[in-house]
């Protein structure tokens, strides 16, 4: 019982930091998008709709993945993925940019393409995460709705305080490439705390 | 009925209240035409002899552009004749880019001033082109161009130079944090021929004003100030200062030449140089304009960060 409250409270805990993170980084994404692609509304809707793209793919893949093996260590390995792709987005973001603007222009195609380019993989890795999270917590069917209720929330939490606390305290404080390997070292620490705790979460020693 | 008397009492106060607002003109009547855009809301008011843009924004209208019917050459806003004051510096005349058209006055000017100049202006917003040559008399030809596109991603594309860049590309009352940062002047400096200049237009009352004078700066040695009634133009080239001297012969020979309006070697003779820049430089990477903007200061202050030119 202990155990498996501890365990909860892990899992949660990193569904809150994840989605803070992964929020963080759509609004990071309006950054480096604005000085190629220009701060409009095709810019927004470009984001928001690489990050559901992301969400949706993290989440089938995720299920897939879990239903085949319950690993925690094998989601920790794709948010340290995920968090090593964020890190280098500074090292290629420019040139990378720079290229799609002249030769795919600053159309709908160039934008969601640049958007795709910088979110697309490691967020979809990073949710992965919330179908693993879901079923390691599934002890029982008779709580499933529950666990699926508090896996969501809590991770929704964690979306908008990154979307808030990102955008009206962090950029204005830091340098969004500062804050860019914030973030990706704090995806790569989850995911590493998954992957050392795999026994622990999978609840084999319970 | 009702909703125009609405707008109305809504604009007057917004008149009152808009501490900030780029050019404050004193555009007022009714309202002929409102439009939302992809990008903003449009209004456009006509009053007897004067028709005004605006965007409007947290119920405050922010005028864009204003003219007068019965003399439409005329620059009724202050500070976009010293925005005319670009063509005074460069070594030639060859072509003009204009990022932020409104209603289209500026470059209409210029465009009637400078017989074989080309002239280029880069709008974000289609429909507020749209709006221009419909209510402003802005007409284009082959050598008054427009390009729907943002105007950062234009230069970019886009490598020909210019010899003289002008911005005013207010949404509303703020600048896009992207056309404010080092890395967006130093783009403009690479498409400006030798001797060219920068003109921009710079809202003085908050301390984003001292960010943005840094930061034109730190890529352009030189950078003069003109105090537009409100708003502040400042022109930024390579190379040395040039004498106050220098300035008023050049500005006499274009003057001499194709005799504007708006004599430029009066405009030219209230010049400021920007000596103790005191703001932050704004970079791609860290630019918290919307923080910055939020302090207020005192419009006069920007004073105290120029000289007297030699």
């Amino acid at each position: 019982m202990q155990h498996s409250f501890a365990r909860g409270i892990l899992l949660l805990v990193l569904a809150l930091v994840l989605g803070f993170a992964l929020m963080g980084f759509e609004m990071l994404g309006s950054r480096y998008l604005y000085p190629y692609f220009g701060g409009g509304i095709n810019t927004w809707a470009s984001l928001i709709a690489t990050v559901l793209v992301a969400l949706m793919l993290g989440y089938l893949i995720g299920g897939a993945l879990v239903d085949r093996t319950l690993s925690p260590r094998l989601c920790g390995g794709l948010l340290i993925v995920a968090g090593t792709y964020l890190l280098t987005i500074p090292l290629w973001v420019d040139p990378l940019f720079t290229w799609m603007l002249t030769s795919v222009g600053d159309g709908m195609a160039g934008i969601v393409l640049a958007a795709t380019a910088l979110l697309l993989l490691p967020l979809t890795l990073m949710s992965v995460f919330t179908p693993f999270a879901v079923r390691l917590l599934l002890v029982s069917v008779a709580f499933g709705g529950r666990i699926v209720s508090y896996v969501y929330g809590v991770s929704t939490i964690g979306n908008v305080l990154g979307t808030l606390i990102t955008t009206f305290v962090l950029v204005p404080s830091f340098g969004s490439r500062a804050l860019t390997m914030i973030f990706a070292a704090v995806t790569v620490m989850c995911g590493l705390v998954m992957v050392l705790s795999d026994r622990f979460l999978r609840g084999d020693d319970a | 009925m009702s909703r125009t008397w609405t707008s109305r009492r809504a604009f007057l106060a917004g008149l009152c209240a808009a501490p900030f607002a780029p050019p404050l003109a004193a555009a007022q009547g009714n309202l002929l035409e409102k439009r939302e855009s992809l990008y903003n809301n449009i209004f456009i008011f006509g009053d007897g002899d004067s028709v005004s843009m605006t965007f409007g924004q947290n119920k405050r209208y922010y005028t864009e552009s204003n003219m007068k019917l019965s003399d439409p050459g005329a620059l009724t806003v202050d500070y976009t004749r010293y925005m005319t004051l670009g063509i005074a510096y460069p070594p030639k005349l060859d072509r003009i880019m204009e990022i932020g058209l409104g209603g289209g006055r500026t470059v209409s000017y210029l465009n009637a001033v400078l017989p074989d100049t080309a002239i280029l202006t880069v709008e974000l917003d289609k429909d507020v082109v749209d709006l221009a040559k419909k209510h402003f008399k802005y007409k284009e030809t082959a050598r008054l161009r427009t390009v729907v596109s943002d105007g950062r991603a234009f230069l970019l594309k886009d490598t020909e130079k210019w010899d003289v860049i002008l911005i005013d590309a207010y949404r509303g009352p703020f600048v896009p944090f992207h056309l404010l940062t080092k890395e967006f002047y130093t783009l403009v400096k690479s498409r400006l021929n030798p001797g060219g200049v920068v003109v921009q237009n710079i809202e003085p009352s908050t301390m984003l004003f001292d960010s943005a004078t840094a930061t034109l700066n730190s890529v352009f040695p030189s950078v003069d100030l003109y105090d537009g009634g409100g708003n502040v133009v400042a022109v930024g080239h390579d190379g040395p200062q040039l004498t106050q001297a220098d300035l008023l012969a050049r500005a006499a020979k274009v003057q001499e030449r194709f005799k504007p309006r708006y004599n430029l070697t009066k405009l030219a003779s209230e010049r400021r140089v920007l000596s103790r820049p005191t703001g932050k430089i704004l970079t791609d990477d860290f630019a918290p304009v919307e923080t910055l903007r939020a302090i207020e200061k005192n419009n006069e202050k920007w004073k105290e960060q120029t000289e007297a030119p030699r």
